[in-house]
Protein backbone atom coordinates (compact mmCIF):
# COMPACT_ATOMS: atom_id res chain seq x y z
CA UNK A 1 0.00 0.00 0.00
CA UNK A 2 1.92 3.12 -1.18
CA UNK A 3 2.22 5.69 -3.76
CA UNK A 4 4.91 5.32 -6.31
CA UNK A 5 6.60 8.04 -8.31
CA UNK A 6 8.55 6.76 -11.32
CA UNK A 7 10.46 9.07 -13.33
CA UNK A 8 7.84 11.94 -13.67
CA UNK A 9 8.27 14.65 -15.92
CA UNK A 10 5.57 17.63 -16.60
CA UNK A 11 5.78 20.87 -18.23
CA UNK A 12 3.46 22.99 -18.50
CA UNK A 13 1.90 24.35 -21.77
CA UNK A 14 4.10 22.19 -23.59
CA UNK A 15 4.72 23.50 -27.25
CA UNK A 16 4.26 26.97 -26.99
CA UNK A 17 6.06 29.91 -25.98
CA UNK A 18 5.56 29.62 -22.75
CA UNK A 19 6.85 25.95 -21.67
CA UNK A 20 7.65 25.43 -18.53
CA UNK A 21 9.46 22.01 -17.11
CA UNK A 22 7.94 22.15 -13.80
CA UNK A 23 9.22 18.81 -12.78
CA UNK A 24 12.13 16.51 -13.69
CA UNK A 25 12.67 12.98 -13.15
CA UNK A 26 11.19 12.45 -10.21
CA UNK A 27 11.11 9.59 -8.18
CA UNK A 28 9.32 9.26 -4.79
CA UNK A 29 7.65 6.20 -2.37
CA UNK A 30 4.98 7.37 0.08
CA UNK A 31 4.65 4.36 2.55
CA UNK A 32 1.25 3.82 4.27
CA UNK A 33 1.00 5.98 7.75
CA UNK A 34 4.19 8.34 6.95
CA UNK A 35 3.72 11.67 8.21
CA UNK A 36 5.09 13.61 5.14
CA UNK A 37 6.83 17.07 4.74
CA UNK A 38 7.04 18.89 1.22
CA UNK A 39 9.19 21.99 1.29
CA UNK A 40 10.68 24.36 -1.61
CA UNK A 41 11.29 27.82 -2.66
CA UNK A 42 8.42 28.91 -4.74
CA UNK A 43 7.64 27.63 -7.87
CA UNK A 44 9.75 24.60 -6.79
CA UNK A 45 7.26 22.45 -8.15
CA UNK A 46 5.26 21.33 -5.19
CA UNK A 47 1.78 21.95 -6.28
CA UNK A 48 2.56 20.28 -9.38
CA UNK A 49 3.92 17.47 -7.96
CA UNK A 50 0.67 17.01 -5.71
CA UNK A 51 -1.34 16.97 -8.14
CA UNK A 52 -0.29 14.13 -9.82
CA UNK A 53 -0.59 11.92 -6.87
CA UNK A 54 -4.51 12.31 -7.17
CA UNK A 55 -4.57 11.86 -11.23
CA UNK A 56 -5.74 15.76 -11.89
CA UNK A 57 -2.78 16.08 -13.59
CA UNK A 58 -1.10 13.85 -16.23
CA UNK A 59 2.27 13.39 -16.41
CA UNK A 60 4.19 14.49 -19.29
CA UNK A 61 6.80 11.25 -19.25
CA UNK A 62 6.67 8.79 -16.50
CA UNK A 63 4.22 6.42 -14.12
CA UNK A 64 2.57 7.02 -10.70
CA UNK A 65 1.52 3.69 -9.10
CA UNK A 66 -1.27 3.91 -6.35
CA UNK A 67 -1.57 0.23 -4.46
CA UNK A 68 0.74 -0.93 -6.55
CA UNK A 69 -1.55 -0.16 -9.80
CA UNK A 70 -0.75 1.99 -12.20
CA UNK A 71 -3.02 4.95 -12.52
CA UNK A 72 -2.52 5.75 -16.06
CA UNK A 73 -3.61 2.37 -16.93
CA UNK A 74 -6.93 1.87 -19.24
CA UNK A 75 -10.30 1.74 -17.22
CA UNK A 76 -8.37 2.75 -13.72
CA UNK A 77 -11.01 4.51 -11.74
CA UNK A 78 -9.65 8.26 -11.55
CA UNK A 79 -12.50 8.98 -9.23
CA UNK A 80 -12.01 6.38 -6.92
CA UNK A 81 -8.46 7.39 -6.70
CA UNK A 82 -9.64 11.25 -5.75
CA UNK A 83 -11.73 9.83 -3.01
CA UNK A 84 -8.72 7.90 -1.32
CA UNK A 85 -6.31 10.45 -1.98
CA UNK A 86 -7.43 13.54 -0.63
CA UNK A 87 -5.90 17.06 -2.16
CA UNK A 88 -6.34 20.32 -0.06
CA UNK A 89 -5.95 23.07 -2.68
CA UNK A 90 -3.85 26.12 -1.58
CA UNK A 91 -6.42 28.64 -0.46
CA UNK A 92 -9.49 26.11 -0.33
CA UNK A 93 -11.95 28.37 0.85
CA UNK A 94 -12.58 29.75 -2.47
CA UNK A 95 -13.91 26.97 -3.39
CA UNK A 96 -17.00 26.75 -1.12
CA UNK A 97 -19.87 27.22 -2.95
CA UNK A 98 -22.80 26.37 -1.13
CA UNK A 99 -25.33 28.03 0.57
CA UNK A 100 -24.28 26.50 4.09
CA UNK A 101 -21.09 24.53 5.86
CA UNK A 102 -23.12 20.92 5.78
CA UNK A 103 -24.17 20.82 2.52
CA UNK A 104 -20.49 22.26 1.23
CA UNK A 105 -19.06 19.28 3.01
CA UNK A 106 -21.80 17.01 2.17
CA UNK A 107 -20.36 17.74 -1.78
CA UNK A 108 -17.92 15.30 -1.82
CA UNK A 109 -19.25 12.24 0.07
CA UNK A 110 -22.57 12.84 -2.38
CA UNK A 111 -20.38 12.93 -5.49
CA UNK A 112 -18.81 9.51 -4.35
CA UNK A 113 -22.77 8.10 -4.09
CA UNK A 114 -23.26 8.40 -0.93
CA UNK A 115 -26.92 9.17 0.40
CA UNK A 116 -28.13 12.14 1.88
CA UNK A 117 -28.23 10.91 5.53
CA UNK A 118 -24.66 9.06 4.81
CA UNK A 119 -23.25 12.20 3.88
CA UNK A 120 -24.51 14.22 6.44
CA UNK A 121 -22.99 11.78 8.90
CA UNK A 122 -19.92 12.02 7.35
CA UNK A 123 -19.74 15.48 6.86
CA UNK A 124 -20.61 16.12 10.66
CA UNK A 125 -17.63 14.28 11.55
CA UNK A 126 -15.68 16.06 9.75
CA UNK A 127 -16.58 18.93 10.87
CA UNK A 128 -16.31 18.34 14.21
CA UNK A 129 -12.36 16.54 13.95
CA UNK A 130 -11.55 20.04 12.28
CA UNK A 131 -12.78 21.75 15.50
CA UNK A 132 -16.01 23.28 14.05
CA UNK A 133 -19.01 23.03 16.04
CA UNK A 134 -22.58 21.99 15.62
CA UNK A 135 -24.06 25.83 15.49
CA UNK A 136 -21.99 26.70 12.47
CA UNK A 137 -23.33 23.85 10.16
CA UNK A 138 -26.39 25.63 9.10
CA UNK A 139 -24.54 29.36 8.99
CA UNK A 140 -23.48 30.86 5.21
CA UNK A 141 -19.72 29.76 4.58
CA UNK A 142 -18.85 33.20 3.79
CA UNK A 143 -19.95 34.74 7.02
CA UNK A 144 -17.29 32.73 8.29
CA UNK A 145 -13.63 34.19 9.31
CA UNK A 146 -10.55 32.98 6.89
CA UNK A 147 -9.61 30.13 9.41
CA UNK A 148 -12.67 29.16 9.66
CA UNK A 149 -13.33 28.61 5.81
CA UNK A 150 -10.14 27.08 5.58
CA UNK A 151 -11.23 24.24 8.27
CA UNK A 152 -14.57 24.23 6.35
CA UNK A 153 -12.75 23.44 3.00
CA UNK A 154 -10.44 20.81 4.92
CA UNK A 155 -13.13 19.56 6.42
CA UNK A 156 -14.73 18.57 3.02
CA UNK A 157 -11.83 16.76 1.57
CA UNK A 158 -12.01 14.45 5.19
CA UNK A 159 -15.49 13.76 4.41
CA UNK A 160 -14.68 11.51 1.62
CA UNK A 161 -12.67 9.57 4.29
CA UNK A 162 -9.63 9.67 2.48
CA UNK A 163 -6.29 7.15 2.85
CA UNK A 164 -3.94 9.58 2.23
CA UNK A 165 -4.65 13.84 3.01
CA UNK A 166 -2.52 15.97 1.02
CA UNK A 167 -2.52 20.00 1.99
CA UNK A 168 -0.90 22.79 0.31
CA UNK A 169 0.24 24.58 2.31
CA UNK A 170 -2.75 24.42 4.86
CA UNK A 171 -2.04 27.77 7.05
CA UNK A 172 -1.11 30.39 4.49
CA UNK A 173 -2.14 33.80 5.51
CA UNK A 174 -3.47 32.21 9.10
CA UNK A 175 -2.39 34.06 12.17
CA UNK A 176 -0.04 31.88 14.42
CA UNK A 177 -2.49 30.85 17.10
CA UNK A 178 -5.07 29.28 13.94
CA UNK A 179 -1.60 27.81 12.22
CA UNK A 180 -1.06 25.84 15.34
CA UNK A 181 -4.33 24.90 15.95
CA UNK A 182 -4.97 23.51 12.33
CA UNK A 183 -1.57 21.56 12.47
CA UNK A 184 -2.76 20.35 15.73
CA UNK A 185 -5.87 18.96 14.43
CA UNK A 186 -4.52 17.81 11.34
CA UNK A 187 -1.78 15.22 13.35
CA UNK A 188 -4.34 14.12 15.82
CA UNK A 189 -6.26 13.00 12.90
CA UNK A 190 -3.06 11.03 11.84
CA UNK A 191 -3.18 9.13 14.93
CA UNK A 192 -6.43 8.94 15.11
CA UNK A 193 -7.25 7.32 11.57
CA UNK A 194 -3.76 6.49 10.82
CA UNK A 195 -3.82 7.69 7.41
CA UNK A 196 -0.69 9.31 5.35
CA UNK A 197 -0.05 12.88 5.26
CA UNK A 198 1.57 15.03 2.96
CA UNK A 199 2.15 18.21 3.88
CA UNK A 200 3.57 21.06 2.05
CA UNK A 201 4.92 23.72 3.71
CA UNK A 202 6.68 27.14 4.17
CA UNK A 203 7.42 27.25 7.49
CA UNK A 204 10.30 25.00 8.44
CA UNK A 205 9.40 24.72 12.18
CA UNK A 206 6.28 23.49 11.28
CA UNK A 207 7.57 20.97 9.30
CA UNK A 208 10.48 19.99 11.90
CA UNK A 209 7.79 19.62 14.29
CA UNK A 210 4.99 17.61 12.79
CA UNK A 211 6.30 15.43 9.76
CA UNK A 212 8.84 12.04 9.94
CA UNK A 213 9.85 12.37 6.59
CA UNK A 214 11.01 15.57 4.97
CA UNK A 215 11.08 15.78 1.23
CA UNK A 216 13.25 19.14 -0.39
CA UNK A 217 12.47 20.62 -4.47
CA UNK A 218 14.25 22.56 -5.86
CA UNK A 219 13.62 23.66 -9.67
CA UNK A 220 11.55 20.70 -10.31
CA UNK A 221 13.84 18.22 -8.86
CA UNK A 222 13.79 16.25 -5.43
CA UNK A 223 16.74 17.26 -3.58
CA UNK A 224 16.66 15.93 -0.73
CA UNK A 225 15.04 13.01 0.84
CA UNK A 226 15.03 11.96 4.63
CA UNK A 227 14.06 12.37 8.32
CA UNK A 228 14.52 16.06 9.15
CA UNK A 229 17.40 15.54 11.40
CA UNK A 230 18.94 14.02 8.50
CA UNK A 231 17.78 16.99 5.65
CA UNK A 232 18.79 20.18 8.15
CA UNK A 233 21.85 18.53 8.79
CA UNK A 234 22.42 20.17 5.10
CA UNK A 235 21.77 23.65 6.29
CA UNK A 236 24.06 25.30 4.11
CA UNK A 237 22.93 23.69 1.17
CA UNK A 238 19.00 24.35 1.88
CA UNK A 239 20.66 27.92 1.94
CA UNK A 240 21.77 27.88 -1.22
CA UNK A 241 18.48 26.77 -3.07
CA UNK A 242 16.49 29.56 -1.09
CA UNK A 243 15.66 27.66 2.38
CA UNK A 244 16.37 28.30 5.81
CA UNK A 245 16.84 25.49 8.48
CA UNK A 246 14.82 25.39 11.92
CA UNK A 247 16.27 28.45 13.68
CA UNK A 248 17.04 26.62 16.70
CA UNK A 249 19.68 24.40 13.95
CA UNK A 250 21.78 27.82 13.61
CA UNK A 251 21.27 28.18 17.85
CA UNK A 252 22.74 24.63 18.25
CA UNK A 253 25.27 25.35 15.48
CA UNK A 254 26.66 28.71 17.16
CA UNK A 255 26.97 27.16 20.75
CA UNK A 256 29.07 24.14 19.53
CA UNK A 257 31.25 26.72 17.59
CA UNK A 258 31.25 28.61 20.80
CA UNK A 259 32.46 25.20 22.85
CA UNK A 260 29.38 23.90 24.18
CA UNK A 261 29.08 19.90 24.02
CA UNK A 262 25.86 19.83 22.37
CA UNK A 263 23.74 17.79 19.76
CA UNK A 264 23.66 19.76 16.68
CA UNK A 265 20.57 17.65 15.16
CA UNK A 266 18.08 19.46 17.29
CA UNK A 267 15.44 20.95 15.26
CA UNK A 268 12.52 21.66 17.58
CA UNK A 269 12.38 23.98 20.36
CA UNK A 270 12.44 21.09 22.62
CA UNK A 271 14.85 19.00 21.44
CA UNK A 272 17.10 21.84 21.38
CA UNK A 273 16.28 22.36 25.25
CA UNK A 274 16.72 18.37 26.27
CA UNK A 275 19.93 18.58 24.59
CA UNK A 276 20.98 22.13 26.56
CA UNK A 277 19.58 20.80 29.77
CA UNK A 278 22.00 17.44 29.02
CA UNK A 279 25.26 19.18 28.33
CA UNK A 280 24.93 21.62 31.51
CA UNK A 281 23.93 18.74 33.50
CA UNK A 282 26.72 17.09 31.62
CA UNK A 283 29.45 20.08 32.99
CA UNK A 284 28.46 20.68 36.61
CA UNK B 1 -6.57 22.47 -20.75
CA UNK B 2 -8.26 25.33 -20.44
CA UNK B 3 -5.56 27.44 -21.05
CA UNK B 4 -5.42 26.25 -24.27
CA UNK B 5 -7.43 29.33 -25.55
CA UNK B 6 -5.61 31.59 -28.01
CA UNK B 7 -8.26 33.89 -29.35
CA UNK B 8 -7.34 37.45 -28.17
CA UNK B 9 -3.86 35.94 -26.33
CA UNK B 10 -0.75 37.63 -27.26
CA UNK B 11 2.29 35.57 -28.25
CA UNK B 12 6.04 37.11 -28.17
CA UNK B 13 8.19 37.39 -30.32
CA UNK B 14 10.75 39.67 -32.57
CA UNK B 15 8.87 40.54 -35.64
CA UNK B 16 7.91 43.49 -37.74
CA UNK B 17 4.63 42.86 -37.00
CA UNK B 18 5.31 43.12 -33.58
CA UNK B 19 6.23 46.27 -33.44
CA UNK B 20 3.89 48.09 -35.80
CA UNK B 21 1.36 50.80 -34.43
CA UNK B 22 -1.59 49.10 -33.07
CA UNK B 23 -3.61 51.41 -35.24
CA UNK B 24 -2.56 49.99 -38.43
CA UNK B 25 -2.98 46.85 -37.14
CA UNK B 26 -6.46 47.27 -36.42
CA UNK B 27 -6.82 49.64 -39.68
CA UNK B 28 -5.37 46.98 -41.69
CA UNK B 29 -7.42 43.92 -40.25
CA UNK B 30 -10.47 45.61 -40.91
CA UNK B 31 -9.60 46.51 -44.52
CA UNK B 32 -8.80 42.94 -45.01
CA UNK B 33 -11.57 41.46 -43.69
CA UNK B 34 -13.69 44.19 -45.93
CA UNK B 35 -11.13 42.63 -49.03
CA UNK B 36 -12.67 39.25 -47.90
CA UNK B 37 -16.09 40.43 -48.60
CA UNK B 38 -15.04 41.91 -52.06
CA UNK B 39 -13.37 38.87 -53.40
CA UNK B 40 -15.77 36.68 -54.95
CA UNK B 41 -13.34 35.08 -58.00
CA UNK B 42 -10.79 32.25 -57.33
CA UNK B 43 -8.36 34.63 -58.48
CA UNK B 44 -9.65 37.19 -55.65
CA UNK B 45 -9.70 33.87 -52.92
CA UNK B 46 -6.09 33.47 -54.08
CA UNK B 47 -4.94 36.88 -53.73
CA UNK B 48 -6.30 36.77 -49.74
CA UNK B 49 -4.31 33.69 -49.09
CA UNK B 50 -0.95 34.66 -50.56
CA UNK B 51 -1.28 37.75 -48.54
CA UNK B 52 -2.40 36.31 -45.51
CA UNK B 53 0.29 33.71 -45.54
CA UNK B 54 2.99 36.17 -45.84
CA UNK B 55 1.34 38.20 -43.20
CA UNK B 56 1.42 34.80 -40.77
CA UNK B 57 4.98 33.58 -42.27
CA UNK B 58 6.07 37.83 -41.28
CA UNK B 59 4.66 37.79 -37.93
CA UNK B 60 6.97 34.95 -36.54
CA UNK B 61 4.32 33.05 -35.00
CA UNK B 62 4.25 29.36 -35.18
CA UNK B 63 0.78 28.72 -37.24
CA UNK B 64 -0.54 25.72 -35.15
CA UNK B 65 -0.95 29.18 -32.94
CA UNK B 66 -2.99 30.04 -36.05
CA UNK B 67 -5.09 27.13 -35.83
CA UNK B 68 -5.92 26.84 -32.23
CA UNK B 69 -8.07 30.32 -32.21
CA UNK B 70 -10.24 27.50 -35.20
CA UNK B 71 -11.05 25.25 -33.02
CA UNK B 72 -13.16 27.06 -30.65
CA UNK B 73 -15.12 28.33 -33.71
CA UNK B 74 -15.43 24.66 -35.46
CA UNK B 75 -18.74 24.19 -34.90
CA UNK B 76 -20.18 27.68 -35.78
CA UNK B 77 -18.28 26.82 -39.02
CA UNK B 78 -19.66 23.67 -39.62
CA UNK B 79 -23.30 25.00 -38.93
CA UNK B 80 -22.81 28.18 -41.39
CA UNK B 81 -21.37 25.36 -44.21
CA UNK B 82 -24.15 23.07 -43.91
CA UNK B 83 -26.58 25.86 -43.58
CA UNK B 84 -25.48 27.04 -47.35
CA UNK B 85 -24.50 23.59 -48.56
CA UNK B 86 -28.46 22.14 -48.05
CA UNK B 87 -30.47 25.55 -48.38
CA UNK B 88 -28.68 27.17 -51.28
CA UNK B 89 -31.02 26.55 -54.71
CA UNK B 90 -29.07 25.67 -57.60
CA UNK B 91 -28.83 22.56 -60.01
CA UNK B 92 -29.21 19.46 -57.90
CA UNK B 93 -25.69 17.48 -57.76
CA UNK B 94 -27.27 15.02 -55.16
CA UNK B 95 -30.05 14.44 -53.35
CA UNK B 96 -31.55 11.97 -50.33
CA UNK B 97 -35.19 12.58 -49.02
CA UNK B 98 -35.76 16.38 -48.48
CA UNK B 99 -32.07 17.47 -48.32
CA UNK B 100 -30.16 18.55 -51.46
CA UNK B 101 -26.76 19.62 -52.56
CA UNK B 102 -26.82 21.97 -55.47
CA UNK B 103 -23.86 23.36 -57.45
CA UNK B 104 -24.54 26.62 -56.20
CA UNK B 105 -24.77 25.17 -52.42
CA UNK B 106 -21.17 23.87 -53.04
CA UNK B 107 -19.60 26.51 -54.12
CA UNK B 108 -21.27 29.04 -51.32
CA UNK B 109 -20.24 26.83 -48.64
CA UNK B 110 -16.81 26.93 -49.67
CA UNK B 111 -17.04 30.51 -49.80
CA UNK B 112 -18.32 31.18 -46.65
CA UNK B 113 -16.43 28.71 -44.92
CA UNK B 114 -13.01 30.18 -46.53
CA UNK B 115 -14.38 33.84 -45.68
CA UNK B 116 -14.84 32.37 -41.90
CA UNK B 117 -12.05 30.64 -41.64
CA UNK B 118 -9.56 34.48 -43.10
CA UNK B 119 -11.65 36.36 -41.09
CA UNK B 120 -10.07 34.45 -37.47
CA UNK B 121 -6.97 34.07 -38.85
CA UNK B 122 -6.84 37.23 -40.00
CA UNK B 123 -7.86 38.86 -36.65
CA UNK B 124 -6.14 36.30 -34.80
CA UNK B 125 -2.40 37.64 -36.25
CA UNK B 126 -3.60 40.64 -35.11
CA UNK B 127 -4.46 40.07 -31.47
CA UNK B 128 -1.14 37.45 -31.35
CA UNK B 129 1.21 40.18 -32.29
CA UNK B 130 -0.19 43.01 -30.72
CA UNK B 131 -0.23 43.62 -26.38
CA UNK B 132 -4.00 43.81 -25.51
CA UNK B 133 -2.20 47.32 -23.58
CA UNK B 134 -1.14 48.07 -27.16
CA UNK B 135 -4.65 47.21 -28.65
CA UNK B 136 -6.88 49.08 -26.21
CA UNK B 137 -4.04 52.46 -26.38
CA UNK B 138 -4.88 51.58 -30.31
CA UNK B 139 -8.50 51.74 -29.56
CA UNK B 140 -8.48 54.66 -27.88
CA UNK B 141 -6.92 57.13 -29.83
CA UNK B 142 -8.49 55.78 -32.49
CA UNK B 143 -11.62 56.68 -31.08
CA UNK B 144 -9.77 60.30 -30.36
CA UNK B 145 -11.93 61.93 -33.05
CA UNK B 146 -15.52 60.91 -31.73
CA UNK B 147 -14.65 62.97 -27.93
CA UNK B 148 -15.40 66.38 -30.05
CA UNK B 149 -19.49 65.37 -30.62
CA UNK B 150 -21.67 65.81 -27.26
CA UNK B 151 -24.68 65.85 -26.88
CA UNK B 152 -26.35 68.73 -24.89
CA UNK B 153 -28.26 68.13 -21.76
CA UNK B 154 -29.20 71.41 -20.33
CA UNK B 155 -27.56 74.65 -20.49
CA UNK B 156 -24.27 73.69 -18.66
CA UNK B 157 -24.46 69.72 -18.86
CA UNK B 158 -22.71 67.53 -21.97
CA UNK B 159 -23.14 63.87 -22.33
CA UNK B 160 -19.74 63.18 -24.40
CA UNK B 161 -18.72 59.53 -25.47
CA UNK B 162 -16.17 58.48 -22.85
CA UNK B 163 -13.71 57.32 -25.03
CA UNK B 164 -11.17 57.04 -22.24
CA UNK B 165 -13.44 54.74 -20.34
CA UNK B 166 -14.49 52.45 -22.60
CA UNK B 167 -11.11 51.62 -23.64
CA UNK B 168 -10.27 51.42 -19.84
CA UNK B 169 -13.11 48.66 -19.43
CA UNK B 170 -11.58 47.23 -22.21
CA UNK B 171 -8.44 46.71 -21.05
CA UNK B 172 -9.28 45.62 -18.38
CA UNK B 173 -11.72 43.14 -19.12
CA UNK B 174 -8.77 41.52 -21.60
CA UNK B 175 -6.52 41.95 -18.63
CA UNK B 176 -8.75 39.79 -16.50
CA UNK B 177 -9.51 37.16 -19.52
CA UNK B 178 -6.34 35.23 -18.38
CA UNK B 179 -6.92 35.46 -14.99
CA UNK B 180 -10.48 34.19 -14.83
CA UNK B 181 -9.31 31.31 -17.04
CA UNK B 182 -6.71 30.52 -14.35
CA UNK B 183 -8.97 30.70 -11.55
CA UNK B 184 -11.58 28.32 -13.60
CA UNK B 185 -8.91 25.67 -13.93
CA UNK B 186 -7.84 26.03 -9.98
CA UNK B 187 -11.95 25.92 -9.25
CA UNK B 188 -12.45 23.02 -11.77
CA UNK B 189 -9.63 20.99 -10.10
CA UNK B 190 -10.58 21.64 -6.58
CA UNK B 191 -14.23 20.59 -6.77
CA UNK B 192 -12.71 17.67 -9.16
CA UNK B 193 -10.55 16.25 -6.39
CA UNK B 194 -13.94 16.35 -4.33
CA UNK B 195 -15.26 13.79 -6.87
CA UNK B 196 -17.12 16.31 -8.81
CA UNK B 197 -17.53 15.21 -12.63
CA UNK B 198 -17.72 18.05 -15.04
CA UNK B 199 -17.91 15.68 -18.34
CA UNK B 200 -20.08 13.16 -18.38
CA UNK B 201 -24.13 13.61 -17.93
CA UNK B 202 -27.26 14.85 -19.57
CA UNK B 203 -27.34 18.34 -20.91
CA UNK B 204 -29.30 19.24 -17.39
CA UNK B 205 -26.29 17.26 -15.20
CA UNK B 206 -24.00 18.92 -16.86
CA UNK B 207 -25.27 22.50 -16.16
CA UNK B 208 -25.84 21.10 -12.69
CA UNK B 209 -22.32 20.52 -12.30
CA UNK B 210 -21.38 24.05 -13.18
CA UNK B 211 -22.62 25.47 -9.91
CA UNK B 212 -20.02 24.46 -8.25
CA UNK B 213 -17.62 26.27 -10.60
CA UNK B 214 -19.42 29.27 -11.40
CA UNK B 215 -20.54 29.96 -7.55
CA UNK B 216 -16.83 30.81 -6.67
CA UNK B 217 -15.88 32.17 -9.89
CA UNK B 218 -18.29 34.98 -9.83
CA UNK B 219 -17.44 35.78 -6.56
CA UNK B 220 -13.58 35.44 -7.22
CA UNK B 221 -14.66 37.75 -9.87
CA UNK B 222 -16.26 40.70 -7.85
CA UNK B 223 -13.40 40.27 -5.14
CA UNK B 224 -11.19 41.15 -7.63
CA UNK B 225 -12.37 43.90 -9.07
CA UNK B 226 -13.29 45.38 -5.85
CA UNK B 227 -9.87 44.95 -5.27
CA UNK B 228 -8.63 45.92 -7.96
CA UNK B 229 -10.92 49.42 -7.55
CA UNK B 230 -9.72 50.15 -4.40
CA UNK B 231 -6.08 49.94 -5.62
CA UNK B 232 -6.86 52.23 -8.95
CA UNK B 233 -8.49 54.68 -6.52
CA UNK B 234 -5.79 54.52 -3.87
CA UNK B 235 -3.09 55.13 -6.69
CA UNK B 236 -5.63 58.45 -7.07
CA UNK B 237 -6.78 57.06 -10.35
CA UNK B 238 -9.91 59.46 -11.55
CA UNK B 239 -10.66 58.68 -15.07
CA UNK B 240 -9.41 60.14 -18.08
CA UNK B 241 -9.60 64.03 -17.76
CA UNK B 242 -5.67 65.56 -18.13
CA UNK B 243 -4.01 62.05 -17.87
CA UNK B 244 -1.15 61.85 -20.03
CA UNK B 245 0.91 58.59 -22.02
CA UNK B 246 3.97 57.31 -20.52
CA UNK B 247 4.60 56.51 -24.21
CA UNK B 248 2.19 58.29 -26.70
CA UNK B 249 1.29 56.71 -30.10
CA UNK B 250 3.18 57.72 -32.71
CA UNK B 251 3.59 57.03 -36.64
CA UNK B 252 6.94 56.10 -37.54
CA UNK B 253 8.42 55.20 -41.25
CA UNK B 254 7.37 51.58 -41.17
CA UNK B 255 3.66 52.16 -40.36
CA UNK B 256 3.13 54.00 -42.98
CA UNK B 257 4.78 51.85 -45.55
CA UNK B 258 1.85 49.47 -44.02
CA UNK B 259 -0.76 51.46 -44.49
CA UNK B 260 0.62 51.76 -48.03
CA UNK B 261 0.92 47.98 -48.06
CA UNK B 262 -2.33 46.90 -46.97
CA UNK B 263 -4.39 50.05 -48.93
CA UNK B 264 -2.18 48.33 -52.21
CA UNK B 265 -3.67 44.93 -51.57
CA UNK B 266 -7.25 45.80 -51.23
CA UNK B 267 -6.87 48.06 -54.58
CA UNK B 268 -5.24 45.24 -56.55
CA UNK B 269 -8.63 42.77 -55.03
CA UNK B 270 -10.85 45.36 -55.69
CA UNK B 271 -9.48 45.56 -59.22
CA UNK B 272 -9.52 42.61 -59.85
CA UNK B 273 -12.42 41.39 -58.99
CA UNK B 274 -13.57 44.51 -61.38
CA UNK B 275 -11.52 43.08 -63.71
CA UNK B 276 -13.22 39.56 -63.13
CA UNK B 277 -16.79 41.11 -63.60
CA UNK B 278 -16.08 43.34 -66.86
CA UNK B 279 -14.59 40.23 -68.57
CA UNK B 280 -17.20 37.87 -67.62
CA UNK B 281 -19.60 41.09 -69.23
CA UNK B 282 -17.18 40.80 -72.72
CA UNK B 283 -17.56 37.34 -72.67
CA UNK B 284 -21.03 37.31 -72.48
CA UNK B 285 -21.20 39.44 -74.99
CA UNK B 286 -21.80 37.28 -78.22
CA UNK B 287 -24.16 35.53 -76.24
CA UNK B 288 -26.47 38.62 -75.54
CA UNK B 289 -25.88 39.93 -79.04
CA UNK B 290 -27.11 36.60 -80.21
CA UNK B 291 -30.21 36.49 -78.01
CA UNK B 292 -31.05 40.41 -79.24
CA UNK B 293 -30.75 39.03 -83.10
CA UNK B 294 -33.06 36.28 -82.22
CA UNK B 295 -35.66 38.41 -80.18
CA UNK B 296 -35.29 40.54 -83.80
CA UNK B 297 -35.84 37.89 -86.03
CA UNK B 298 -38.45 36.58 -83.92
CA UNK B 299 -40.33 40.04 -84.96
CA UNK B 300 -39.71 39.49 -88.70
N1 LIG C 1 -1.27 26.29 -14.43
C1 LIG C 1 0.00 26.58 -14.76
N2 LIG C 1 0.33 26.90 -16.03
C2 LIG C 1 1.59 27.19 -16.37
N3 LIG C 1 2.62 27.16 -15.54
C3 LIG C 1 2.38 26.84 -14.25
C4 LIG C 1 1.06 26.54 -13.80
N4 LIG C 1 1.10 26.25 -12.48
C5 LIG C 1 2.40 26.38 -12.13
N5 LIG C 1 3.18 26.73 -13.18
C6 LIG C 1 4.65 26.91 -13.18
O1 LIG C 1 5.25 25.69 -12.79
C7 LIG C 1 6.31 25.92 -11.87
C8 LIG C 1 6.05 25.16 -10.59
O2 LIG C 1 4.89 25.69 -9.98
P1 LIG C 1 4.25 25.14 -8.64
O3 LIG C 1 2.93 25.82 -8.48
O4 LIG C 1 4.25 23.66 -8.68
O5 LIG C 1 5.27 25.66 -7.55
P2 LIG C 1 5.16 25.59 -5.96
O6 LIG C 1 6.38 24.87 -5.50
O7 LIG C 1 3.86 25.05 -5.54
O8 LIG C 1 5.28 27.11 -5.54
P3 LIG C 1 4.56 27.91 -4.34
O9 LIG C 1 5.37 27.64 -3.12
O10 LIG C 1 4.70 29.34 -4.76
O11 LIG C 1 3.16 27.44 -4.25
C9 LIG C 1 6.39 27.42 -11.70
O12 LIG C 1 7.44 27.89 -12.50
C10 LIG C 1 5.07 27.94 -12.17
O13 LIG C 1 5.22 29.20 -12.75
MG1 LIG D 1 2.14 25.87 -4.59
Amino acid sequence: MSIKVKNVNYTYSEGTAYEIHALKDVNLEILDGQFVGLIGHTGSGKSTLIQHLNGLIRATEGKIYFNGRDIYGEKYPLKELRSKVGLVFQYPEYQLFETDVLKDVCFGPKNLGYSQEEAEKKAKEALRMVGMGEEYDQSSPFELSGGQKRRVAIAGVLAMEPEVLILDEPTAGLDPRGRDEILDQISYLKRERGITVILVSHSMEDVARYVDRLIVMNQGQVRFDGTPREVFRHYQELREIGLDAPQVTYLMKSLKEKGAHVDVDATTVEEAADAIAAWLKERE
Amino acid sequence: MIRDITLGQYYPAKSILHELDPRVKLAATMIFVISLFVARSPVGYGLATIFLVLVIRMSKVPFRFMTKGLKSIIMLLMITVAFNLFLVDGNTLWRLGFLRITDKGVQTAVMVGIRLIYLILGSSVMTLTTTPNDLTDGLEKAMEPLKKFYIPLGPLKKFRIPVHDMAMIMSIALRFIPILLEETDKIMKAQMARGADFESGNLIQKAKAMVPLLAPLFLSAFRRAMDLALAMEARCYRGGEGRTKMKPLKYESRDRTAYGVILGYFLIVTAIERGVQIYGWIVALPGRWMAVYQWILSFL
